[in-house]
């Protein structure tokens, strides 16, 4: 059965249905009644205006029953509130659980019923930034992700750098400017990208991965210096990744002296500003440099000379040692046929000497047995007709004419008679 | 220059006469000989020593360049 209430109740015409909810609404919820709701981003997108879409935290996406509110904040009250975030390097993304003050507004030809964002809990958001952040790093540690570019070894002479930066910038210009005013040639391979913003990380993702492969000795990711939000992209968990799963070392020299981004944590090497990391490398490069070439060289030197110098000596010990070597060795010859003739004079003069005295004992010796002394004694010499001397009775006959030689002259006498004396 | 080839061995040549003159096996009749030869060695091994320090000093200042790190 049906109940006939048109005839009591008032039938209201749409418009006039809408303007009565919003008057209820707006009485509990409206401008002047705002509240506090709590959500995480579910959708973000912004033109001018900022539209999001909040869902309960921790709610499944496939849950096609859950609460979702339509808020918006309108290009007035959003632009001192976009400023304030970027200032604190946080951008509106999906995933963070944020805390909105607006209030309920009606929108009738949709029939929507939207959220008008007024102001944002920023403190809440840090903390929520900061939250992910080291749940991010979490992650990555879990992975291995922190420890895995710092495993990949960096050449010796890394003169092919290959650059992430936005060219012209004042981290572009302090980088290069160190690696080309150093004495080397280096290779610089620059892939140009944002270094802010949301759109930036995609683009150093693809820089990283267009380097990686390209086959540089060092990859740098280089930005000067900015704002938490300025530097924001350097949090991002793509660029991170791609950084830790680079092939090719990653150095980072983000920011200046004191910021550290989660690129920094899972970077090979990081320099705390463009500059430091432009003198890093070239330090590298030096070092190698003065390792190699330099000390070499000088060393080098020293043995050329020191070899140049052994030679001139050695020969100059050789050319003495010949001539005082020669110089002895006649001299010593000089000596021996000196000393030769020395002693041949005297030897000569003893034979001389001894063969006078022999030469007189012979001459006395003769002159003991001259005939003429025995003669002169009274002695005589018989010599037979042939003229041989008769020294026997046998050597004569009876009646032989001889010859007596006597001491100054001699006679002839004949043989008249023999007598042998008895034995 | 002649018939001086590389230097050690011809340094060795060198020595060997020299070691002979200094154990005093040379004959009088093979001293000038010896003499000549070990002259002609050491006039040969100086001419080369000077070209090859004159090309080492002109390779000096370029190696001194690079030491110095200029």
């Amino acid at each position: 059965m049906v109940t006939d209430t048109t005839s009591d109740d008032p039938v209201f015409e749409v418009g006039e249905f809408y303007q009565l909810i919003t008057a209820h609404l707006e009485a509990s919820f409206g401008r002047r009644r705002p509240h506090w709701v709590r959500g995480e981003i579910a959708k973000v997108y912004e033109k001018g205006h900022v539209y999001v879409d909040l869902v309960d935290a921790g709610s499944a996406s496939s849950d096609t029953k859950r609460p979702v509110l339509n808020a918006h904040c309108w290009a007035t009250p959003w632009a001192p509130l976009k400023r304030r975030l970027a200032s604190e390097g946080v951008t509106l993304s999906a995933g963070m659980v944020v805390s909105f003050y607006g209030y309920v507004d009606v929108y009738a030809p949709q029939a929507k019923i939207g959220f008008s964002i007024v102001d944002i809990d920023v403190q809440g958001l840090l903390g929520d930034v900061a939250r992910r952040r080291q749940e991010l790093i979490e992650r990555l540690r879990s992975e291995g992700l922190l420890e895995r570019n710092k495993g990949t070894v960096l050449g010796p002479v890394p003169l092919r750098v290959g650059l992430v930066a936005s060219q012209g910038t004042e981290g572009y210009q302090d980088f290069t400017g160190q690696l080309l005013n150093s004495p080397f040639s280096f290779d610089i391979v620059l892939v140009k990208t944002l270094v802010q913003g949301d759109a930036a990380p995609p683009q150093i993702v693809s820089a990283i991965k267009t380097l990686d492969k390209h086959g540089v000795d060092v990859i740098c990711v280089v930005r000067g210096g900015g704002s938490k939000g300025d530097l924001a992209c350097f949090d991002d968990e793509r660029v991170a990744r791609a950084i830790a799963t680079s092939s090719t070392p990653v150095f980072t020299g983000i920011g200046h002296t004191g910021d550290e981004s989660v690129a920094d944590l899972v970077a090979h090497t990081r320099s705390i500003t463009p500059t430091k990391l432009g003198e890093e490398i070239v330090a590298i490069v030096s070092s190698w440099y003065q390792g190699n070439v330099r000390t070499p060289s000088a060393h080098l030197l020293e043995v050329t000379a020191d070899v140049l110098d052994e030679a001139s000596e050695y020969l100059s010990e050789r050319r003495r040692t010949m001539i005082f070597a020669v110089r002895d060795r006649l001299r010593a010859e000089e000596r021996h046929l000196v000393s030769t003739r020395e002693r041949l004079v005297i030897q000569g003069r003893h034979l001389i000497v001894s063969a006078t005295q022999m030469l007189a004992s012979s001459r006395q010796l003769l002159a003991a047995y001259d005939p003429k002394r025995r003669l002169a004694q009274g002695w005589s010499i018989v010599t037979d007709a042939n003229g041989d001397v008769v020294t026997s009775l046998d050597d004569v006959t009876l009646g032989d004419a001889v010859r007596v030689l006597v001491s100054d002259g001699s006679f002839t006498s004949e043989v008249k008679a023999m007598e042998r004396p008895s034995p | 220059m002649s018939n001086v080839s590389d230097w050690n061995e011809a340094a060795n040549e060198l020595n060997a006469i020299v070691a002979s003159f200094d154990e005093g096996d040379v004959s009088v009749d093979d001293l000038f000989s010896k003499l000549e030869r070990a002259t002609e060695i050491i006039e040969a091994l100086e001419a080369r020593l000077a070209t090859t320090r004159a090309k080492v000093e002109e390779l000096t200042p370029r190696i001194a360049k690079v030491a110095e790190g200029e």
